[in-house]
């Protein structure tokens, strides 16, 4: 008998016992529907992780300072003492001299300054670092009218400063910031520049790169000394960070690990009160991997329990339905059908259904996929490999619990059938 | 061109055989665990082309387990069946299957009728089976069931007739694709006497066109009508009679000339 007639005849045959074909594919609509969602809210989970390593920048490593937990005097010096941690200077000369894998280091201090807006303190943070910065962070300058920091900047003590394109917008609107000064801690900076980031990338502790003034660190600390006063809930503190951050960009990706080893091993020896920590991007992302794999084995185990639980529901409705259409299949055999046709029938029925179980099962996944972005604000992605292989699957099932009920049915004795009523 | 017979179906080569079933010293014997029912005792029958022909006998004195046998859906404990000029007493499953399809056409008590399919498409089942194209398939099940008087009705499904009007579904669907013998346990046990009657002139009607009824009934008015009763009783043949009062029968010769009008 041919093979698409036969489909045509099952999906008929399904379609006359409409409700209860769709009650048997039940189990299988919601294994599928359920895998084809936890793939979609899992890629998309891994892929805003992605982005985040990625906008930390792949091949870097960041030495970032810490406040030591232990440091107890310089807690209750008060605020006449001030408080000194962190990596400093003379560290970043060390590693760049030493560490012939490091293709770059950027020191970037936070100013902790602020920034006034006609008379009223903003939000916006004032930043030092070196040049380098600009092309290590993937930023590049907004207007060809104006540049960025140079390394005269600092020689000279300039007080010029380069600014992101939103904090240009907050401090002067539409107007052109270009030229202009802005008032950051009483001291009148010469805007020099403007600069963007395509990629919206957040560094330094979660500070928008576009929302940040950018000036020159020796300049800074030429200007304004090494101590810096943090204002916290009305009270100030001191503190003298020399750099809350090192930037490392590294020359050969390989040497990531290798070289942040090198750098913990050099910071354990001249940092023994632990005011720092080592941040690998690189690390993070084969960590995400590592347990992005778990995940995915906790959930494929899920899916096939429910997919199992959905085959099953599939075998026990066929032996049913076989049972109930004894007399039909000792009539086939009596008219001349041989026990391959009614193998056939049965299996193509059974993959018939839990084929349409499948494709209903990806719509839902779909649309749950949907429902999770929209209320728990998660990003999910459904891909099409999900798609194929969670229908695969489903075809799969009704193969592998479509072929007992249908070689039970194939082997009925005919006369014993045809007795059946 | 009456029932559509295209051409008789003996087997190729040699001599054509007088008959198309030949038993020869054929039994069963069922077997359950211990004990055994020899519910065939061997027996010779010969039954020659075209005609139509009763089984009957008391019940459980072996006429469906012979029938059955002629059918092909069970297999002798020994003996030969020589069917339409082949030994057809020890062949595998889908042979078997084959020559049920292309040989023989079945007639049950109860229809057995596919429900959920338009009488057309039941009629299609055997041929679907043989391998026909869709399209000669459909055209055939409608010459046949316009051949049965329900030309009119192709769409319908069997819930939606009656029971002699399923009965002649059913043989429409025996006919389909154009067997040598028409197998029929007690087709008019489930309809009233007038329906019966006219089941059995269709039998007549095909009788005339060639095909070898065998039927099995419990109806003893039926002895007049048939050519040949052969009466069992536990199993051994106890009356094997022609009647030659009955219509003429048509020589095997005559099977490829129909004159129904
Ligand atoms: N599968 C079987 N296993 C064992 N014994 C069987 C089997 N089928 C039939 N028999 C026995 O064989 C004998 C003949 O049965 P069969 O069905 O041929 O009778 P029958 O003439 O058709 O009767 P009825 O007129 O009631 O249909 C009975 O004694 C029956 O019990
Ligand atoms: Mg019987």
């Amino acid at each position: 008998m041919n093979l698409i007639r036969t489909v045509e005849l099952s999906i008929w045959d399904l379609a006359s016992h409409a409700f209860r074909s769709f009650l048997t594919g039940l189990g299988v609509v919601f294994g599928v529907g359920a895998v084809v969602a936890m793939m979609a809210v899992s890629e998309g989970a891994s892929r805003e992780a992605l982005r985040q390593i990625e906008a930390r920048g792949i091949d870097n490593i960041v030495i970032r300072s810490v406040r030591p937990s232990t440091d107890q005097s310089t807690e209750n010096a008060s605020t006449w003492n001030a408080a000194s941690y962190g990596v400093t200077l003379d560290d970043m000369r060390h590693i760049r001299h030493d560490f012939d894998n490091v293709r770059s280091i950027v020191p970037v201090r936070r100013l902790r300054m602020s920034v006034y807006n006609k008379g009223k303190r903003s939000d916006i943070q004032v930043f030092a670092t070196i040049p380098e910065f600009l092309q290590l962070s993937n930023s590049r300058v907004a207007d060809p009218r104006g540049r960025f920091i140079t390394d005269s900047d600092g020689e000279n003590a300039v007080k010029a400063c380069a600014i992101g394109i939103r904090a240009a917008r907050t401090l002067f609107g539409f107007n052109d910031p270009l030229g202009q000064n802005v008032n950051i801690d009483g001291k009148y900076y010469h805007i020099v520049g403007l600069f963007e980031n395509p990629f919206g990338s957040q560094m330094m502790g979660g500070y928008d790169l576009d929302n940040v003034i950018i000036t020159h660190i020796e300049a800074a600390n030429t200007l304004h000394g090494k101590m810096s006063t943090e204002r916290k809930a009305g009270s100030f503190e001191r503190v003298i960070v020399e750099a809350d951050f090192l930037y490392i960009r590294v020359g050969d990706q390989e040497q990531i690990e290798n070289t942040a080893g090198r750098l913990r091993t050099y910071l354990e020896k001249t940092h023994p009160q632990n005011d720092y920590e080592v941040q690998v991007p690189y690390e993070l992302l084969k960590q995400r991997e590592a347990s992005q794999r778990i995940s995915t084995i906790v959930m494929a185990s899920i899916a096939a329990i429910s997919l199992l639980v959905g085959g099953i529901g599939i075998m026990n409705i066929m032996m049913a339905n076989i049972y109930e259409r004894t007399k039909e299949i000792g009539t086939r055999r009596a008219v001349g059908a041989k026990k391959r046709d009614i193998l056939t029938q049965f299996l193509v029925e059974a993959v018939v259904l839990t084929s349409l179980g499948g494709v209903l099962g990806v719509g839902l996944g779909v649309g749950l996929a949907e429902i999770v972005a929209i209320y728990a604000k998660m990003e999910t992605v459904v891909t099409p490999i999900s798609v194929i292989v969670s229908f695969g699957v489903s075809v799969c099932v009704g193969v592998i619990f479509g072929t007992y009920p249908a070689w039970k049915a194939a082997n009925l004795d005919p006369i014993t059938a045809l007795r059946t009523e | 061109m009456g029932f559509l017979r295209s051409s008789d179906k003996a087997a190729d080569g040699g001599e054509k055989s007088k008959w198309v079933v030949d038993l020869q010293q054929l039994e069963k014997t069922y077997y359950a665990g211990a004990c055994s029912v020899q519910a065939l005792k061997p027996v010779d029958i010969q039954i020659p082309y075209g005609i139509f022909c009763a089984i009957m006998g008391p019940s459980g004195s072996g006429k469906s387990t012979l029938l059955n046998l002629l059918g092909l859906l069970d297999q002798p404990s020994g003996g030969h069946y020589i069917l339409n000029g082949q030994d057809v007493s020890r062949l595998g499953d889908n042979t078997l299957s084959e020559i049920r399809c292309t040989q023989i056409g079945m007639v049950f008590q109860s229809f057995n009728l596919f429900p959920h399919f338009t009488i057309q498409e039941n009629v299609c089942v055997p041929m679907r089976y043989a391998g026909f194209s869709e399209k000669k398939m459909q055209q055939r099940a409608a010459d046949l069931l316009n051949r049965v008087g329900l030309g009119d009705r192709l769409k319908h499904k069997p819930t939606q007739l009656s029971g002699g009007q399923c009965q002649r579904v059913a043989i429409a669907r025996a006919l389909a694709n154009d067997p040598p013998v028409i197998l029929a346990d007690e087709p008019t046990g489930n309809l009233d006497e007038k329906t019966g009657n006219e089941i059995l002139n269709l039998f007549h009607e095909l009788r005339d066109s060639g095909r070898t009824i065998i039927m099995v009934t419990h109806n003893p008015e039926y002895e007049n009508v048939v050519e040949r009763t052969i009466v069992l009783h536990d199993g051994y043949i106890t009356r094997d009679i022609s009647n030659p009062k009955s219509r003429p029968s048509v020589t095997s010769e005559a099977c490829t000339e129909s004159h129904i009008p």
